[in-house]
């Protein structure tokens, strides 16, 4: 197998067959310690699994002083040697999933091992290959013989203790019956397959597990779930404990031992699953893909801080970190103006898609999220998606160059305004002139400390930018006038619309003066 | 072009109508599939025994992160419920997790008009005379439920 096609088969499940793969199906469920079928397996904060009899000997943990629970004074050695850690005993809850699975999968076993069947089953044990293993080499194979299927045989010797967990199996070719056998372990899977079904949706979505995580009480969801879940309270869904899992989920291991089980066993539909949570996350497949926050007013190329604390924001900004940073900010319509053709609507149909530069998590679960203005749109139709709006788009472009200056041509070239006509005063005059009058006006009110354009304040937004299609926006964001006001830039399609509007706030703050 | 119905709304349905709990009933709309005509009976037992309650259950945008919305419609004399027909249920409230069901929220509902609970009053008035004077109170609440939840038709 070549490296590419390892790396192309990550991203969809592989499937084990029955027959062929019998052995490495039974690995699947083996404990490495004991190397029999897990039995009231504990899954560790580490994400492996190993049966509660076979964790080492509790002992009391030192030099821990915080949190002081009774339950995280005494601890075990973590017996996988890829993490070797100490874990607290309150965090070896027996995995509640994996043993109604594995239940499930012995229950059917030893129905079939009841009686012999026709099939004889040869196994020789192979010993991986290892360098310090010398006397493995001199011992002879052993042999295994089972009046069963393959899978069950092997299932049988793994049960009696007689398959180490690292051993192969060489199994010993009978024309005769592997054509039987085949159908027979065939049907044994199935079996397993049916019986585990119901066992294995999430007790959230309803869906088979995806990207399981395990709590420490042993109750497990698919990863995106619980992360909604611990969203809006930090208390198990399952059994009302109180979670000690940081709001930051990723950390978290996942539950390999069940994700390589559902894996194996239900390739097809592990694949299709994370195919349809990437498309419901975005709100199906049509146009309504864009997530949207309603909240405040944004503008591009300005920074907008947000603290996020509503459990659907933060699953949004979650989402959104996991796609492409990106999320349309809108105003809140509070007066229940209408909006074009969407009506009425709660927000305000024009709006700046920010794109997500740094998002601090807190332990509370509330994060600080950092944007950055990006370009502006309006919103053409609108959905709700677990609890926060999503829409689709149209980006709001300003005309060509071209059209910009027979624009001013044609508006410097018009009559002189009769005097105390102030737009018309404004529409007269030269996009130049409207940026060096708001750039004045920034100049004479910083040389009079206005408070709004104190240092802290121009830390975040930066000096007033001298490109005249930016400059509004810098304005607006530093200005303390009514959102309202500001909002009157979104919609603009020109530079000198923009321009002229910052002109006639600056002629009426004048005007309020003296 | 709506968002779709999650997965487990239509599983939750579908295993409504296949696995019907008795004495339990919940039909989803044809036009709004997060609206149920809801069907409760008086536990047996109960003062409400005999009697056929009317409930509206509404599963908001972010269900099931937050609870149903769930009202009765028909009248009835019981120190949790007030005139409004709205419910005082803890797991409605803070209570409520998203592994519980509209089937659990249901079931808890009855168990509810099986065991009112006068210490945890939302209709002070009748939660006064139960503690006051249970015979009477359990005598109006057997009346209410004779007048108002005696299934029609």
């Amino acid at each position: 197998m070549s490296r590419d096609e390892t790396l192309s088969e990550k991203s969809t499940a592989v499937g084990l067959a029955p027959y062929e793969d019998a052995r490495a199906l039974v690995r699947l469920i083996q404990c490495t310690q004991c190397s029999r079928p897990l039995r009231q397996p504990v899954t560790l904060p580490c994400g492996n699994a190993v049966c509660r009899a076979c964790l080492p000997d509790f002992h009391e943990r030192a030099n821990i002083s915080y949190p002081d629970v009774p339950a995280r004074r005494r601890g075990v050695m973590c017996p996988f040697p890829d993490c070797g850690r100490e874990h607290p005993a309150s965090d070896c809850g027996v995995d509640v999933i994996l043993s109604k699975a594995l239940d499930s999968i012995a229950g059917i076993m030893a129905e079939h091992t009841m009686s012999a069947s026709m099939i004889t089953t040869i196994m020789e044990e192979i010993r991986l290959d290892d360098t310090e293993a010398l006397d493995a080499d001199s011992e002879k194979p052993k042999i295994n013989k089972r009046p069963w299927s393959r899978l069950v045989a092997t299932y049988d010797i793994a049960a009696k203790g007689q398959l180490p967990y690292e051993c192969d199996i060489n199994y010993i070719h009978s024309t005769s019956t592997s054509d039987t056998g085949r159908a027979m372990d065939a049907a044994v899977l199935q079996e397993i397959l049916d019986s585990m079904h119901r066992e294995v949706d999430c007790q959230i979505c309803y869906n088979v597990l995806l990207d399981p995580v395990t709590t420490f009480c042993g109750h497990t969801l698919c990863r995106k779930c619980m992360a909604r879940a611990v969203d809006h309270s930090l208390h198990c869904p399952m059994c009302r404990r109180s979670l000690a899992i940081p709001p930051v989920l990723s950390r978290h291991p996942s539950n390999c031992t069940l994700i390589n089980l559902l894996n194996a066993m239900y390739p097809e539909t592990m694949t299709s699953r994370a195919e349809a949570v990437a498309t419901e996350e975005t709100g199906g497949e049509g146009e309504l893909n864009t997530p949207l926050f309603v909240c405040t007013l944004g503008f591009p190329h300005q920074p907008t801080l947000l603290r996020v604390f509503e459990p659907r924001y933060r699953l949004m900004i979650r989402r959104c970190l996991e796609s492409n940073r990106e999320f349309g900010m809108l105003m809140y319509n509070r007066y229940g103006e209408p909006q074009g053709d969407l009506g009425p609507v709660h927000f305000y149909h024009y709006g700046t898609m920010l794109y997500v530069t740094n998002a601090q998590p807190f332990p509370d679960g509330t994060s600080l999220v950092e944007t950055q203005g990006a370009y502006r749109f309006r919103v053409k139709a609108h959905d709700v998606l677990d609890g926060y709006s999503i829409g689709s788009v149209e980006r709001v472009e300003d005309v060509s160059l071209a059209e910009e200056e027979r624009l001013e041509a044609e508006e410097t070239a018009l009559p002189p305004a009769e005097e105390g006509d102030v737009a018309g005063h404004i529409d007269r005059m030269s996009t130049q002139e409207l940026l060096e009058l708001g750039q004045d006006f920034v100049r004479r009110m910083q040389g009079r400390s206005a408070i709004w354009l104190r240092q802290r304040v121009l830390d975040i937004y930066g000096q007033p930018p001298d490109d005249a299609a930016l400059f509004p926006y810098w304005f607006a964001s530093v200005l303390p006038i009514s959102d309202e006001e500001k909002y009157k830039l979104l919609p603009t399609r020109t530079v000198r619309e923009r321009l002229k509007i910052t002109a006639s706030w600056i002629r009426r703050i004048e005007s309020q003066r003296w | 072009m709506a968002a779709p119905l999650p997965k487990r709304i239509i599983k939750e349905t579908e295993r409504l109508q296949n696995e019907p709990v008795p004495g339990i009933s919940a039909l989803p709309h044809d036009d709004n599939a997060r609206y149920f005509d809801v069907m409760v009976e008086g536990p047996g037992g109960s003062c409400y025994e005999g009697g056929v309650f009317n409930l509206e259950l509404f599963l908001p945008d972010d269900y099931p992160m937050t609870a149903p919305k769930i009202r009765f419609l028909t009248r009835i004399y019981h120190p949790n419920i007030d005139r409004l027909g709205r419910i005082c249920l803890d797991v409605l409230k803070n209570n409520w997790s998203p592994a519980l069901q509209i089937r659990t929220i249901l079931l808890s509902i009855q168990a509810l008009l099986g065991a009112p609970n006068p210490e945890d009053p939302l209709n002070e008035a009748v939660a006064k005379q139960w503690k006051e004077n249970q015979a009477e109170a359990i005598k109006t609440a057997r009346e209410w439920t004779a007048l108002y939840a005696t299934a029609k038709k």
